[in-house]
């Protein structure tokens, strides 16, 4: 049992030496944190409030606190002649000073008198149809592309794995059942049944993350019980359960993390598919309910300025394709260095 | 020594299949058609589901079937007023009850069938047949209480109430062919549907499903013979590649959004080669506030939720200024339209005064108003198809948040948003209503209407409802629009609409069509003809 | 065989109730209803001005069948079913077998070209990869593919189409509808040549997606054939390397590849409601997506029964197949 337990720590360390050697996927792997960074930090990134003020002797942080106006200062006046600087010292009592986010605009205010300029000193990125910042919008969308992925993704894989272990380990009716139920999902054009359901619920974004999640998670139960059909007949489960260990036990504990490593790998897969699938979602107008930004969204909200707005269609753009790009990347170095022929 | 595995080997293979492709079909591909200066190409953003003038519900539909299908009179486009088609003459009975309608002798179905007032009578019974899937059309002459056949040449309806608008239904009915049909066939599949013929001047003549449908001119018309040859209605489904292929010479006319409108058509070339025309149609969008709901009951509230669009800047940054505030119900350009009353301005401190009046305040000091502890907060329905109303979701979200109000934006598929409105589960949406020249306001703001009619905001106002009844029954339009005007400012001070605009209808057509003029109702194409094109 | 396959054939009849159910269920107990949804459509976001009574959606409702009970509908449908059945559309009254035909062999033209061409692209690329393994090659092939994986079809399709399309740049490719107007009645070949340049664009937006997963698939499957000990063995009987590779691993390798088509039965038939919308050709995928908006009951069922049961047919067509090419596997 001991030697067991020690396994997958040396495995996963081996894991990381071949992962390590893949300098594409050490790149995917960069990239992938540059955006998580982004989505967890939004909010210091772009605001349309200071970072931190400093007035009369006292310290305030506008930005957790979310107070309109310290003293004299209301924001909005105080960005007014601040554009776009990170550190506001000349306040009007001495001593005074602000710290801005390095985008001072949220992702929903909006200007109609500056709508649809291109990149300028101001908006870095430019500004949408409405006068909105589309860098600020854009960093918030980081966090909607990314929950999205890991949400849905999450969803996918625990019912994949649940159902996927059942039928491998159970076999007879429950593998009958789960094997029906997967061709019954094989059997509809994925797309138009997300559209299908997507047009029935209320928008919002969990209903995206859900219906995304339900639709994706035949190819992990496929994955988890073929391994399991194998496992099942291997010494040490067989020996597990002579000595008395539960089914749950055997499942989870003994079975499941030697059954890891592909579903792993089709997870990081399946990210990169959630972000595409939002975007076309997006397109059709499905996508995220407005205000919330997501790049899929301000994506295909450039569709009617295309032909002049550039700023609109690349930026989002590359990023969406920076970001799948990466994590297939990172996928594929996965599955190579968990490959255990190659460890020999 | 992997020599044959090297993707060169194929690649060259596929490359030259593709030049001779290209080498072969680019000389053909261009001009595919032979150009026909009569032939009028307009652009479809979607395809009718049918051309049954019976059982079709669209904008799409009833656009082409103007060309082919005529009724007993019609809306002059000049005047405005009912002219003769079908009908020679007609008279009404001194109570208004009774209208009679002398039909012209001569005229031909387009297969040769002579037009009688049997057509009528079948037309007339097919509307009113529960089988028929023409619900739409039932609900205008639920008033009828027959219609009767004096002779082949002479029909009279039968009113069952006096009502202003009843010349008009009783003319305009959708007449089709009664010898087309058999008695055991199924009306709604009938192959009309799909191959219209009627008595107008163009004659169907093909409809490729998802591509083109197209109409040749009648030349057994009874009437004067349009100019053109053809109409072809080209289903292109995404608008920004319609105006590509319009630029390409592709279409010669097809409507244009606003950006399209103000930065996609303003080179010298599309100048030369396409007039810009703009103008007014019936309609007008609207942000809808839930009456039912205790913070929208209160006039007050609407009036101030009112001030606070601001409607000037909306209409000139983000639609171009290509339209008018509205302040009511009326049709602007209209006679029943009261061009005295102003619209709300935008006046955020004044809606602050008047909430506060209305006891919303911010009374605990989170930044969000209340009442009674309960807080300003509410949703605001949009459909998911529309640009315009997500925008303008956004700006009002943004402004409501200024002054403490919290409004959260669910956008639906337009199939649950109309169950939503319908079932009264919303508390403000925007939607746009089209309506006709002469509109009656009885199905949207009369209170017997709110239950289960089209006042879905839940308007009731005891004088409002007087106007209408008085209205429905009078005849003489000047003083029908003495009273529209006073229904009109209820409405204006009342505010159960936030008014927002009437959008200019934006179009280009090929600078070879003359006589191109601009109606109240819109363009007459029928009326077109081409000169030899003199661009490029 | 016989015996499994007849077993297999009936399980496809559970399979294809339970599916017709679900999807029953669903369009019928969401929201939005056909009747209602008919009588106030005059444009997009607006109504027209007449006034619904109730009444006269109560009999619509009739009209479309939808006043019973639900179990008694579907029951109903599936009893028309088996005659073969689909029922009319309720947006045209059209029978729904008809409004298909109409539109698939559409569909099936572009996803057969463009599936045909992901795997001649696609399986040659792997091929190079599984034999140049982790050389740079490799790495770049690997790149170059996950990148266009990544763009987004809507975003190529729209910028072919103001690149290639006539716009301010090339005027190459028509952008719209699959043949020139009045290509009906061409001589074959300028039909043909017509055809085929409409479908350049669109084609290239539903292929190149599809290339980084097979290719991947490819090297995979080829990489642990070449492990394999009977490629050793023909190795070291001193065959050139061209025969090992194409004659015995590529073989082999194929074979997981090829039952995979099974699985993109349902994409064939479903077509792509995306690029169909702006390249505005009348596939299947539009079909399917206006019948969800406009609760066209009839229409969303026939597309997914026929769907699944090509799909069904398909899964067990690639078993038997698997099992006839591979004497490794039997059939129980």
């Amino acid at each position: 049992m001991r030697q067991q337990r020690e396994t997958p720590h040396t495995y996963w360390r081996m894991v990381w030496k071949h992962f390590r050697q893949k300098h594409l996927a050490v790149a995917g792997l960069a990239v992938t944190l540059f955006f998580f960074a982004v989505a967890i930090f939004a909010p210091l990134l772009a605001n349309d409030r200071p970072i931190l003020v400093r007035h009369s002797g006292q310290w305030y942080w506008p930005i957790f606190s979310g107070l309109e106006r310290v003293g004299p200062y209301h924001w909005k006046e105080l960005k007014r002649d601040n554009l776009p600087r990170i550190y506001q010292g000349d306040l009007g009592a001495p001593g005074d000073f602000a710290v801005w986010p390095l985008v001072p605009y949220s992702a929903t205010e909006y200007d109609l008198l500056a709508s649809l300029e291109p990149p300028t000193v101001q908006h870095w990125f430019g500004t949408d149809d409405r006068g909105r910042d589309v860098l600020s919008r854009m960093i918030y969308g980081a966090r909607i592309s990314l929950s999205v992925g890991f949400v849905a993704v999450g969803i996918a894989v625990s019912i994949g794995i649940l159902l996927g272990a059942l039928a491998g380990y159970f076999g007879g009716w429950a593998d009958q059942l789960v094997s029906r139920l997967i061709e019954i999902l094989l059997t509809i054009p994925t797309f138009f049944m997300i559209i299908a359901i997507i047009a029935f619920l209320p928008p919002s974004i969990y209903n995206i993350m859900v219906v995304i999640g339900l639709t994706g998670w035949t190819g992990v139960a496929r994955f988890v019980r073929a391994e399991f059909f194998k496992l099942k007949q291997l010494d040490f489960v067989l020996a597990s359960r002579a000595l008395g260990a539960s089914s749950a036990r055997l499942i989870f504990v003994h079975m499941l993390p030697n059954a890891m490593a592909p579903v792993l790998v089709s997870a990081v897969f399946g990210i990169a598919g959630a972000i595409l699938t939002e975007s076309s979602l997006s397109f059709l107008g499905f996508g995220v309910p407005p205000p919330t930004p997501s790049w899929g969204d301000i994506l295909s909200q450039s569709r009617d300025y295309i032909e002049f707005a550039w700023w609109l269609t690349i930026f989002p753009g590359v990023a969406i394709f920076t970001s799948i790009t990466a994590y297939n990347l990172v996928g594929e170095g996965l599955r190579d260095a968990m490959d255990p022929k190659l460890f020999r | 020594m992997h020599d044959s595995l090297r993707p060169q080997r194929i690649l060259p293979l596929a490359a030259t299949a593709l030049l001779i492709l290209l080498l072969s079909s680019c000389s053909d591909s261009r001009n595919a058609t032979a150009f026909n200066k009569d032939w009028l190409i307009t652009h479809l953003s979607a395809e009718p589901a049918t051309l049954n003038p019976i059982t079709s519900t669209d904008a799409y539909a009833s656009n082409i079937n103007d060309y082919i299908y005529e009724s007993l009179l019609k809306r002059d486009e000049k005047t405005m007023e009912l002219v003769p088609v079908l009908a020679d003459s007609w008279d009404i009975s001194a109570d208004h009850l009774t209208y009679t309608f002398h039909l012209k002798k001569d005229i031909r179905w387009q297969d040769g069938h002579p037009f009688t007032a049997n057509d009528i009578l079948f037309s007339f019974e097919r509307i009113r047949d529960p089988k028929v899937d023409s619900a739409h059309l039932r609900n205008y002459y639920q008033d009828i209480d027959r219609l009767e056949v004096i002779d082949d040449h002479t029909v009279r309806y039968h009113y069952r109430i006096p009502y202003f608008r009843a010349l008009e239904f009783c003319g305009g009915i959708p007449i089709v062919a009664a010898h087309l049909f058999s008695e055991t066939e199924d009306f709604n599949q009938s192959p009309i549907g799909r191959s219209p013929l009627g008595t107008g001047p163009f004659r169907f003549l093909k409809w490729d499903t998802g591509k083109e449908i197209v109409l040749v001119r009648n030349e057994q018309y009874w009437g004067e013979k349009p100019k053109l040859e053809r109409v072809v209605f080209k289903v292109i489904t995404d608008s920004t590649v319609a105006l590509q292929v319009l630029k390409k010479g592709g279409l010669d006319l097809m409507s244009l959004r606003p950006i399209q409108w103000v930065k996609q058509t303003g080179s010298e070339r599309f100048h030369k080669n396409f007039r810009k025309i703009k103008y007014y149609l019936p309609t007008y969008s609207y942000v809808g506030w839930n009456l039912r709901r205790p913070m929208f009951s209160d006039r007050r509230v609407r009036q101030a939720m009112t001030m606070l669009v601001n409607r000037e800047s909306i209409l000139k940054e983000l639609l171009f200024g290509l339209g008018t505030i509205v302040t009511g119900n009326f049709y602007i350009n209209s006679p029943a339209y009261n061009r005295y009353i102003q619209p709300y301005p935008y006046d955020p401190e004044g809606a602050v005064a008047l909430l506060k009046a209305a006891g919303w305040e911010d009374h605990d000091g989170d930044g969000v108003l209340d009442k009674d502890g309960a807080p300003f907060s509410f949703e605001f329905l949009i459909s998911a198809g529309s640009k315009f109303a997500e925008q303008l979701a956004t700006i009002m979200q943004e402004n409501l948040k200024q002054v403490g109000i919290q409004m959260g934006i669910r956008k639906l598929e337009w199939a649950v948003f109309i169950q939503n409105i319908q079932q009264h589960q919303f508390d403000a949406c925007t939607l746009a209503w089209s309506l006709s020249w002469e509109s009656d306001p009885f199905q949207l703001w009369h209170s017997s209407q709110a239950e289960k009619g089209s006042n879905f905001v839940g308007f009731k106002n005891a004088e409002a409802d007087a106007i209408i009844e008085t209205a429905r029954k009078e005849f003489d339009a000047a003083k029908r629009n003495v009273l529209f005007h006073r229904f009109h400012e209820i409405i204006h001070e009342e505010q159960p609409y936030t008014f927002l605009f009437t959008t200019e209808a934006l179009v280009a057509v090929a600078r070879r069509f003359q006589n191109v003029q601009v109606y109240p109702m819109g363009l007459a194409p029928r009326e077109w003809w081409a000169t030899e094109q003199q661009s490029e | 065989m016989a015996n499994y396959i007849i077993k297999r054939l009936l399980q496809v009849i559970p399979t294809l109730l339970g599916i017709t159910l679900i999807t029953f269920l669903i369009i019928q107990l969401a929201p939005g209803n056909p009747a209602t949804l008919k009588l106030q459509m005059a444009g997009q976001g607006e109504m027209g001005e007449s006034a619904i009574a109730q009444q006269i959606i109560q009999q619509t409702k009739e009209l479309y069948g939808l006043d019973k009970p639900l179990i008694v509908q579907y029951l109903l449908w599936v009893k028309r079913v088996f005659t073969l059945d689909f029922g009319n559309s309720f947006k045209d009254h059209r029978p729904v077998l008809a409004k298909i035909a109409e539109r698939l062999p559409i569909t099936i033209q572009l996803n057969v070209i463009s599936i045909v061409l992901v795997y001649l692209i696609a399986i040659p690329f792997g091929v190079y990869s599984a034999t140049h393994a982790d050389t740079f090659s490799d790495r770049a092939l690997t790149l170059f593919f996950f990148f266009l994986y990544s763009l987004p079809s809507f975003w190529v399709a729209v910028l072919l189409i103001m690149f290639f399309g006539g716009g301010d740049f090339l005027d190459v490719f028509p952008v719209y509808g699959i043949s020139s107007i009045g290509a009906d009645s061409w001589p074959f070949f300028r039909w043909l040549t017509d055809r085929l340049w409409h479908l350049i664009l669109p084609v290239t937006c539903l292929t190149y997606g599809g290339l980084a997963y097979l290719s991947r698939l490819t090297r995979a499957e080829m990489l642990e054939v070449i492990r394999e000990d009977y490629i050793r063995t023909a190795r070291a009987k001193g065959l050139s390397e061209r025969v090992v590779i194409f004659k015995h691993a590529l073989r082999n390798a194929l074979l997981p590849i090829i039952t995979l088509l099974a699985f993109l039965l349902p994409a064939m038939f479903g077509g792509s409601v995306i690029i169909e919308s702006i390249f505005s050709i009348p596939g299947m995928g539009q079909l399917g997506f206006e019948s969800v908006l406009s609760r066209d009951y009839p229409v969303i069922m026939a597309i997914t029964t026929i769907s699944a049961l090509l799909t069904l047919v398909g899964l067990l067509i690639s078993d038997i197949l698997y099992a006839t090419l591979d004497p490794r596997i039997k059939l129980e």
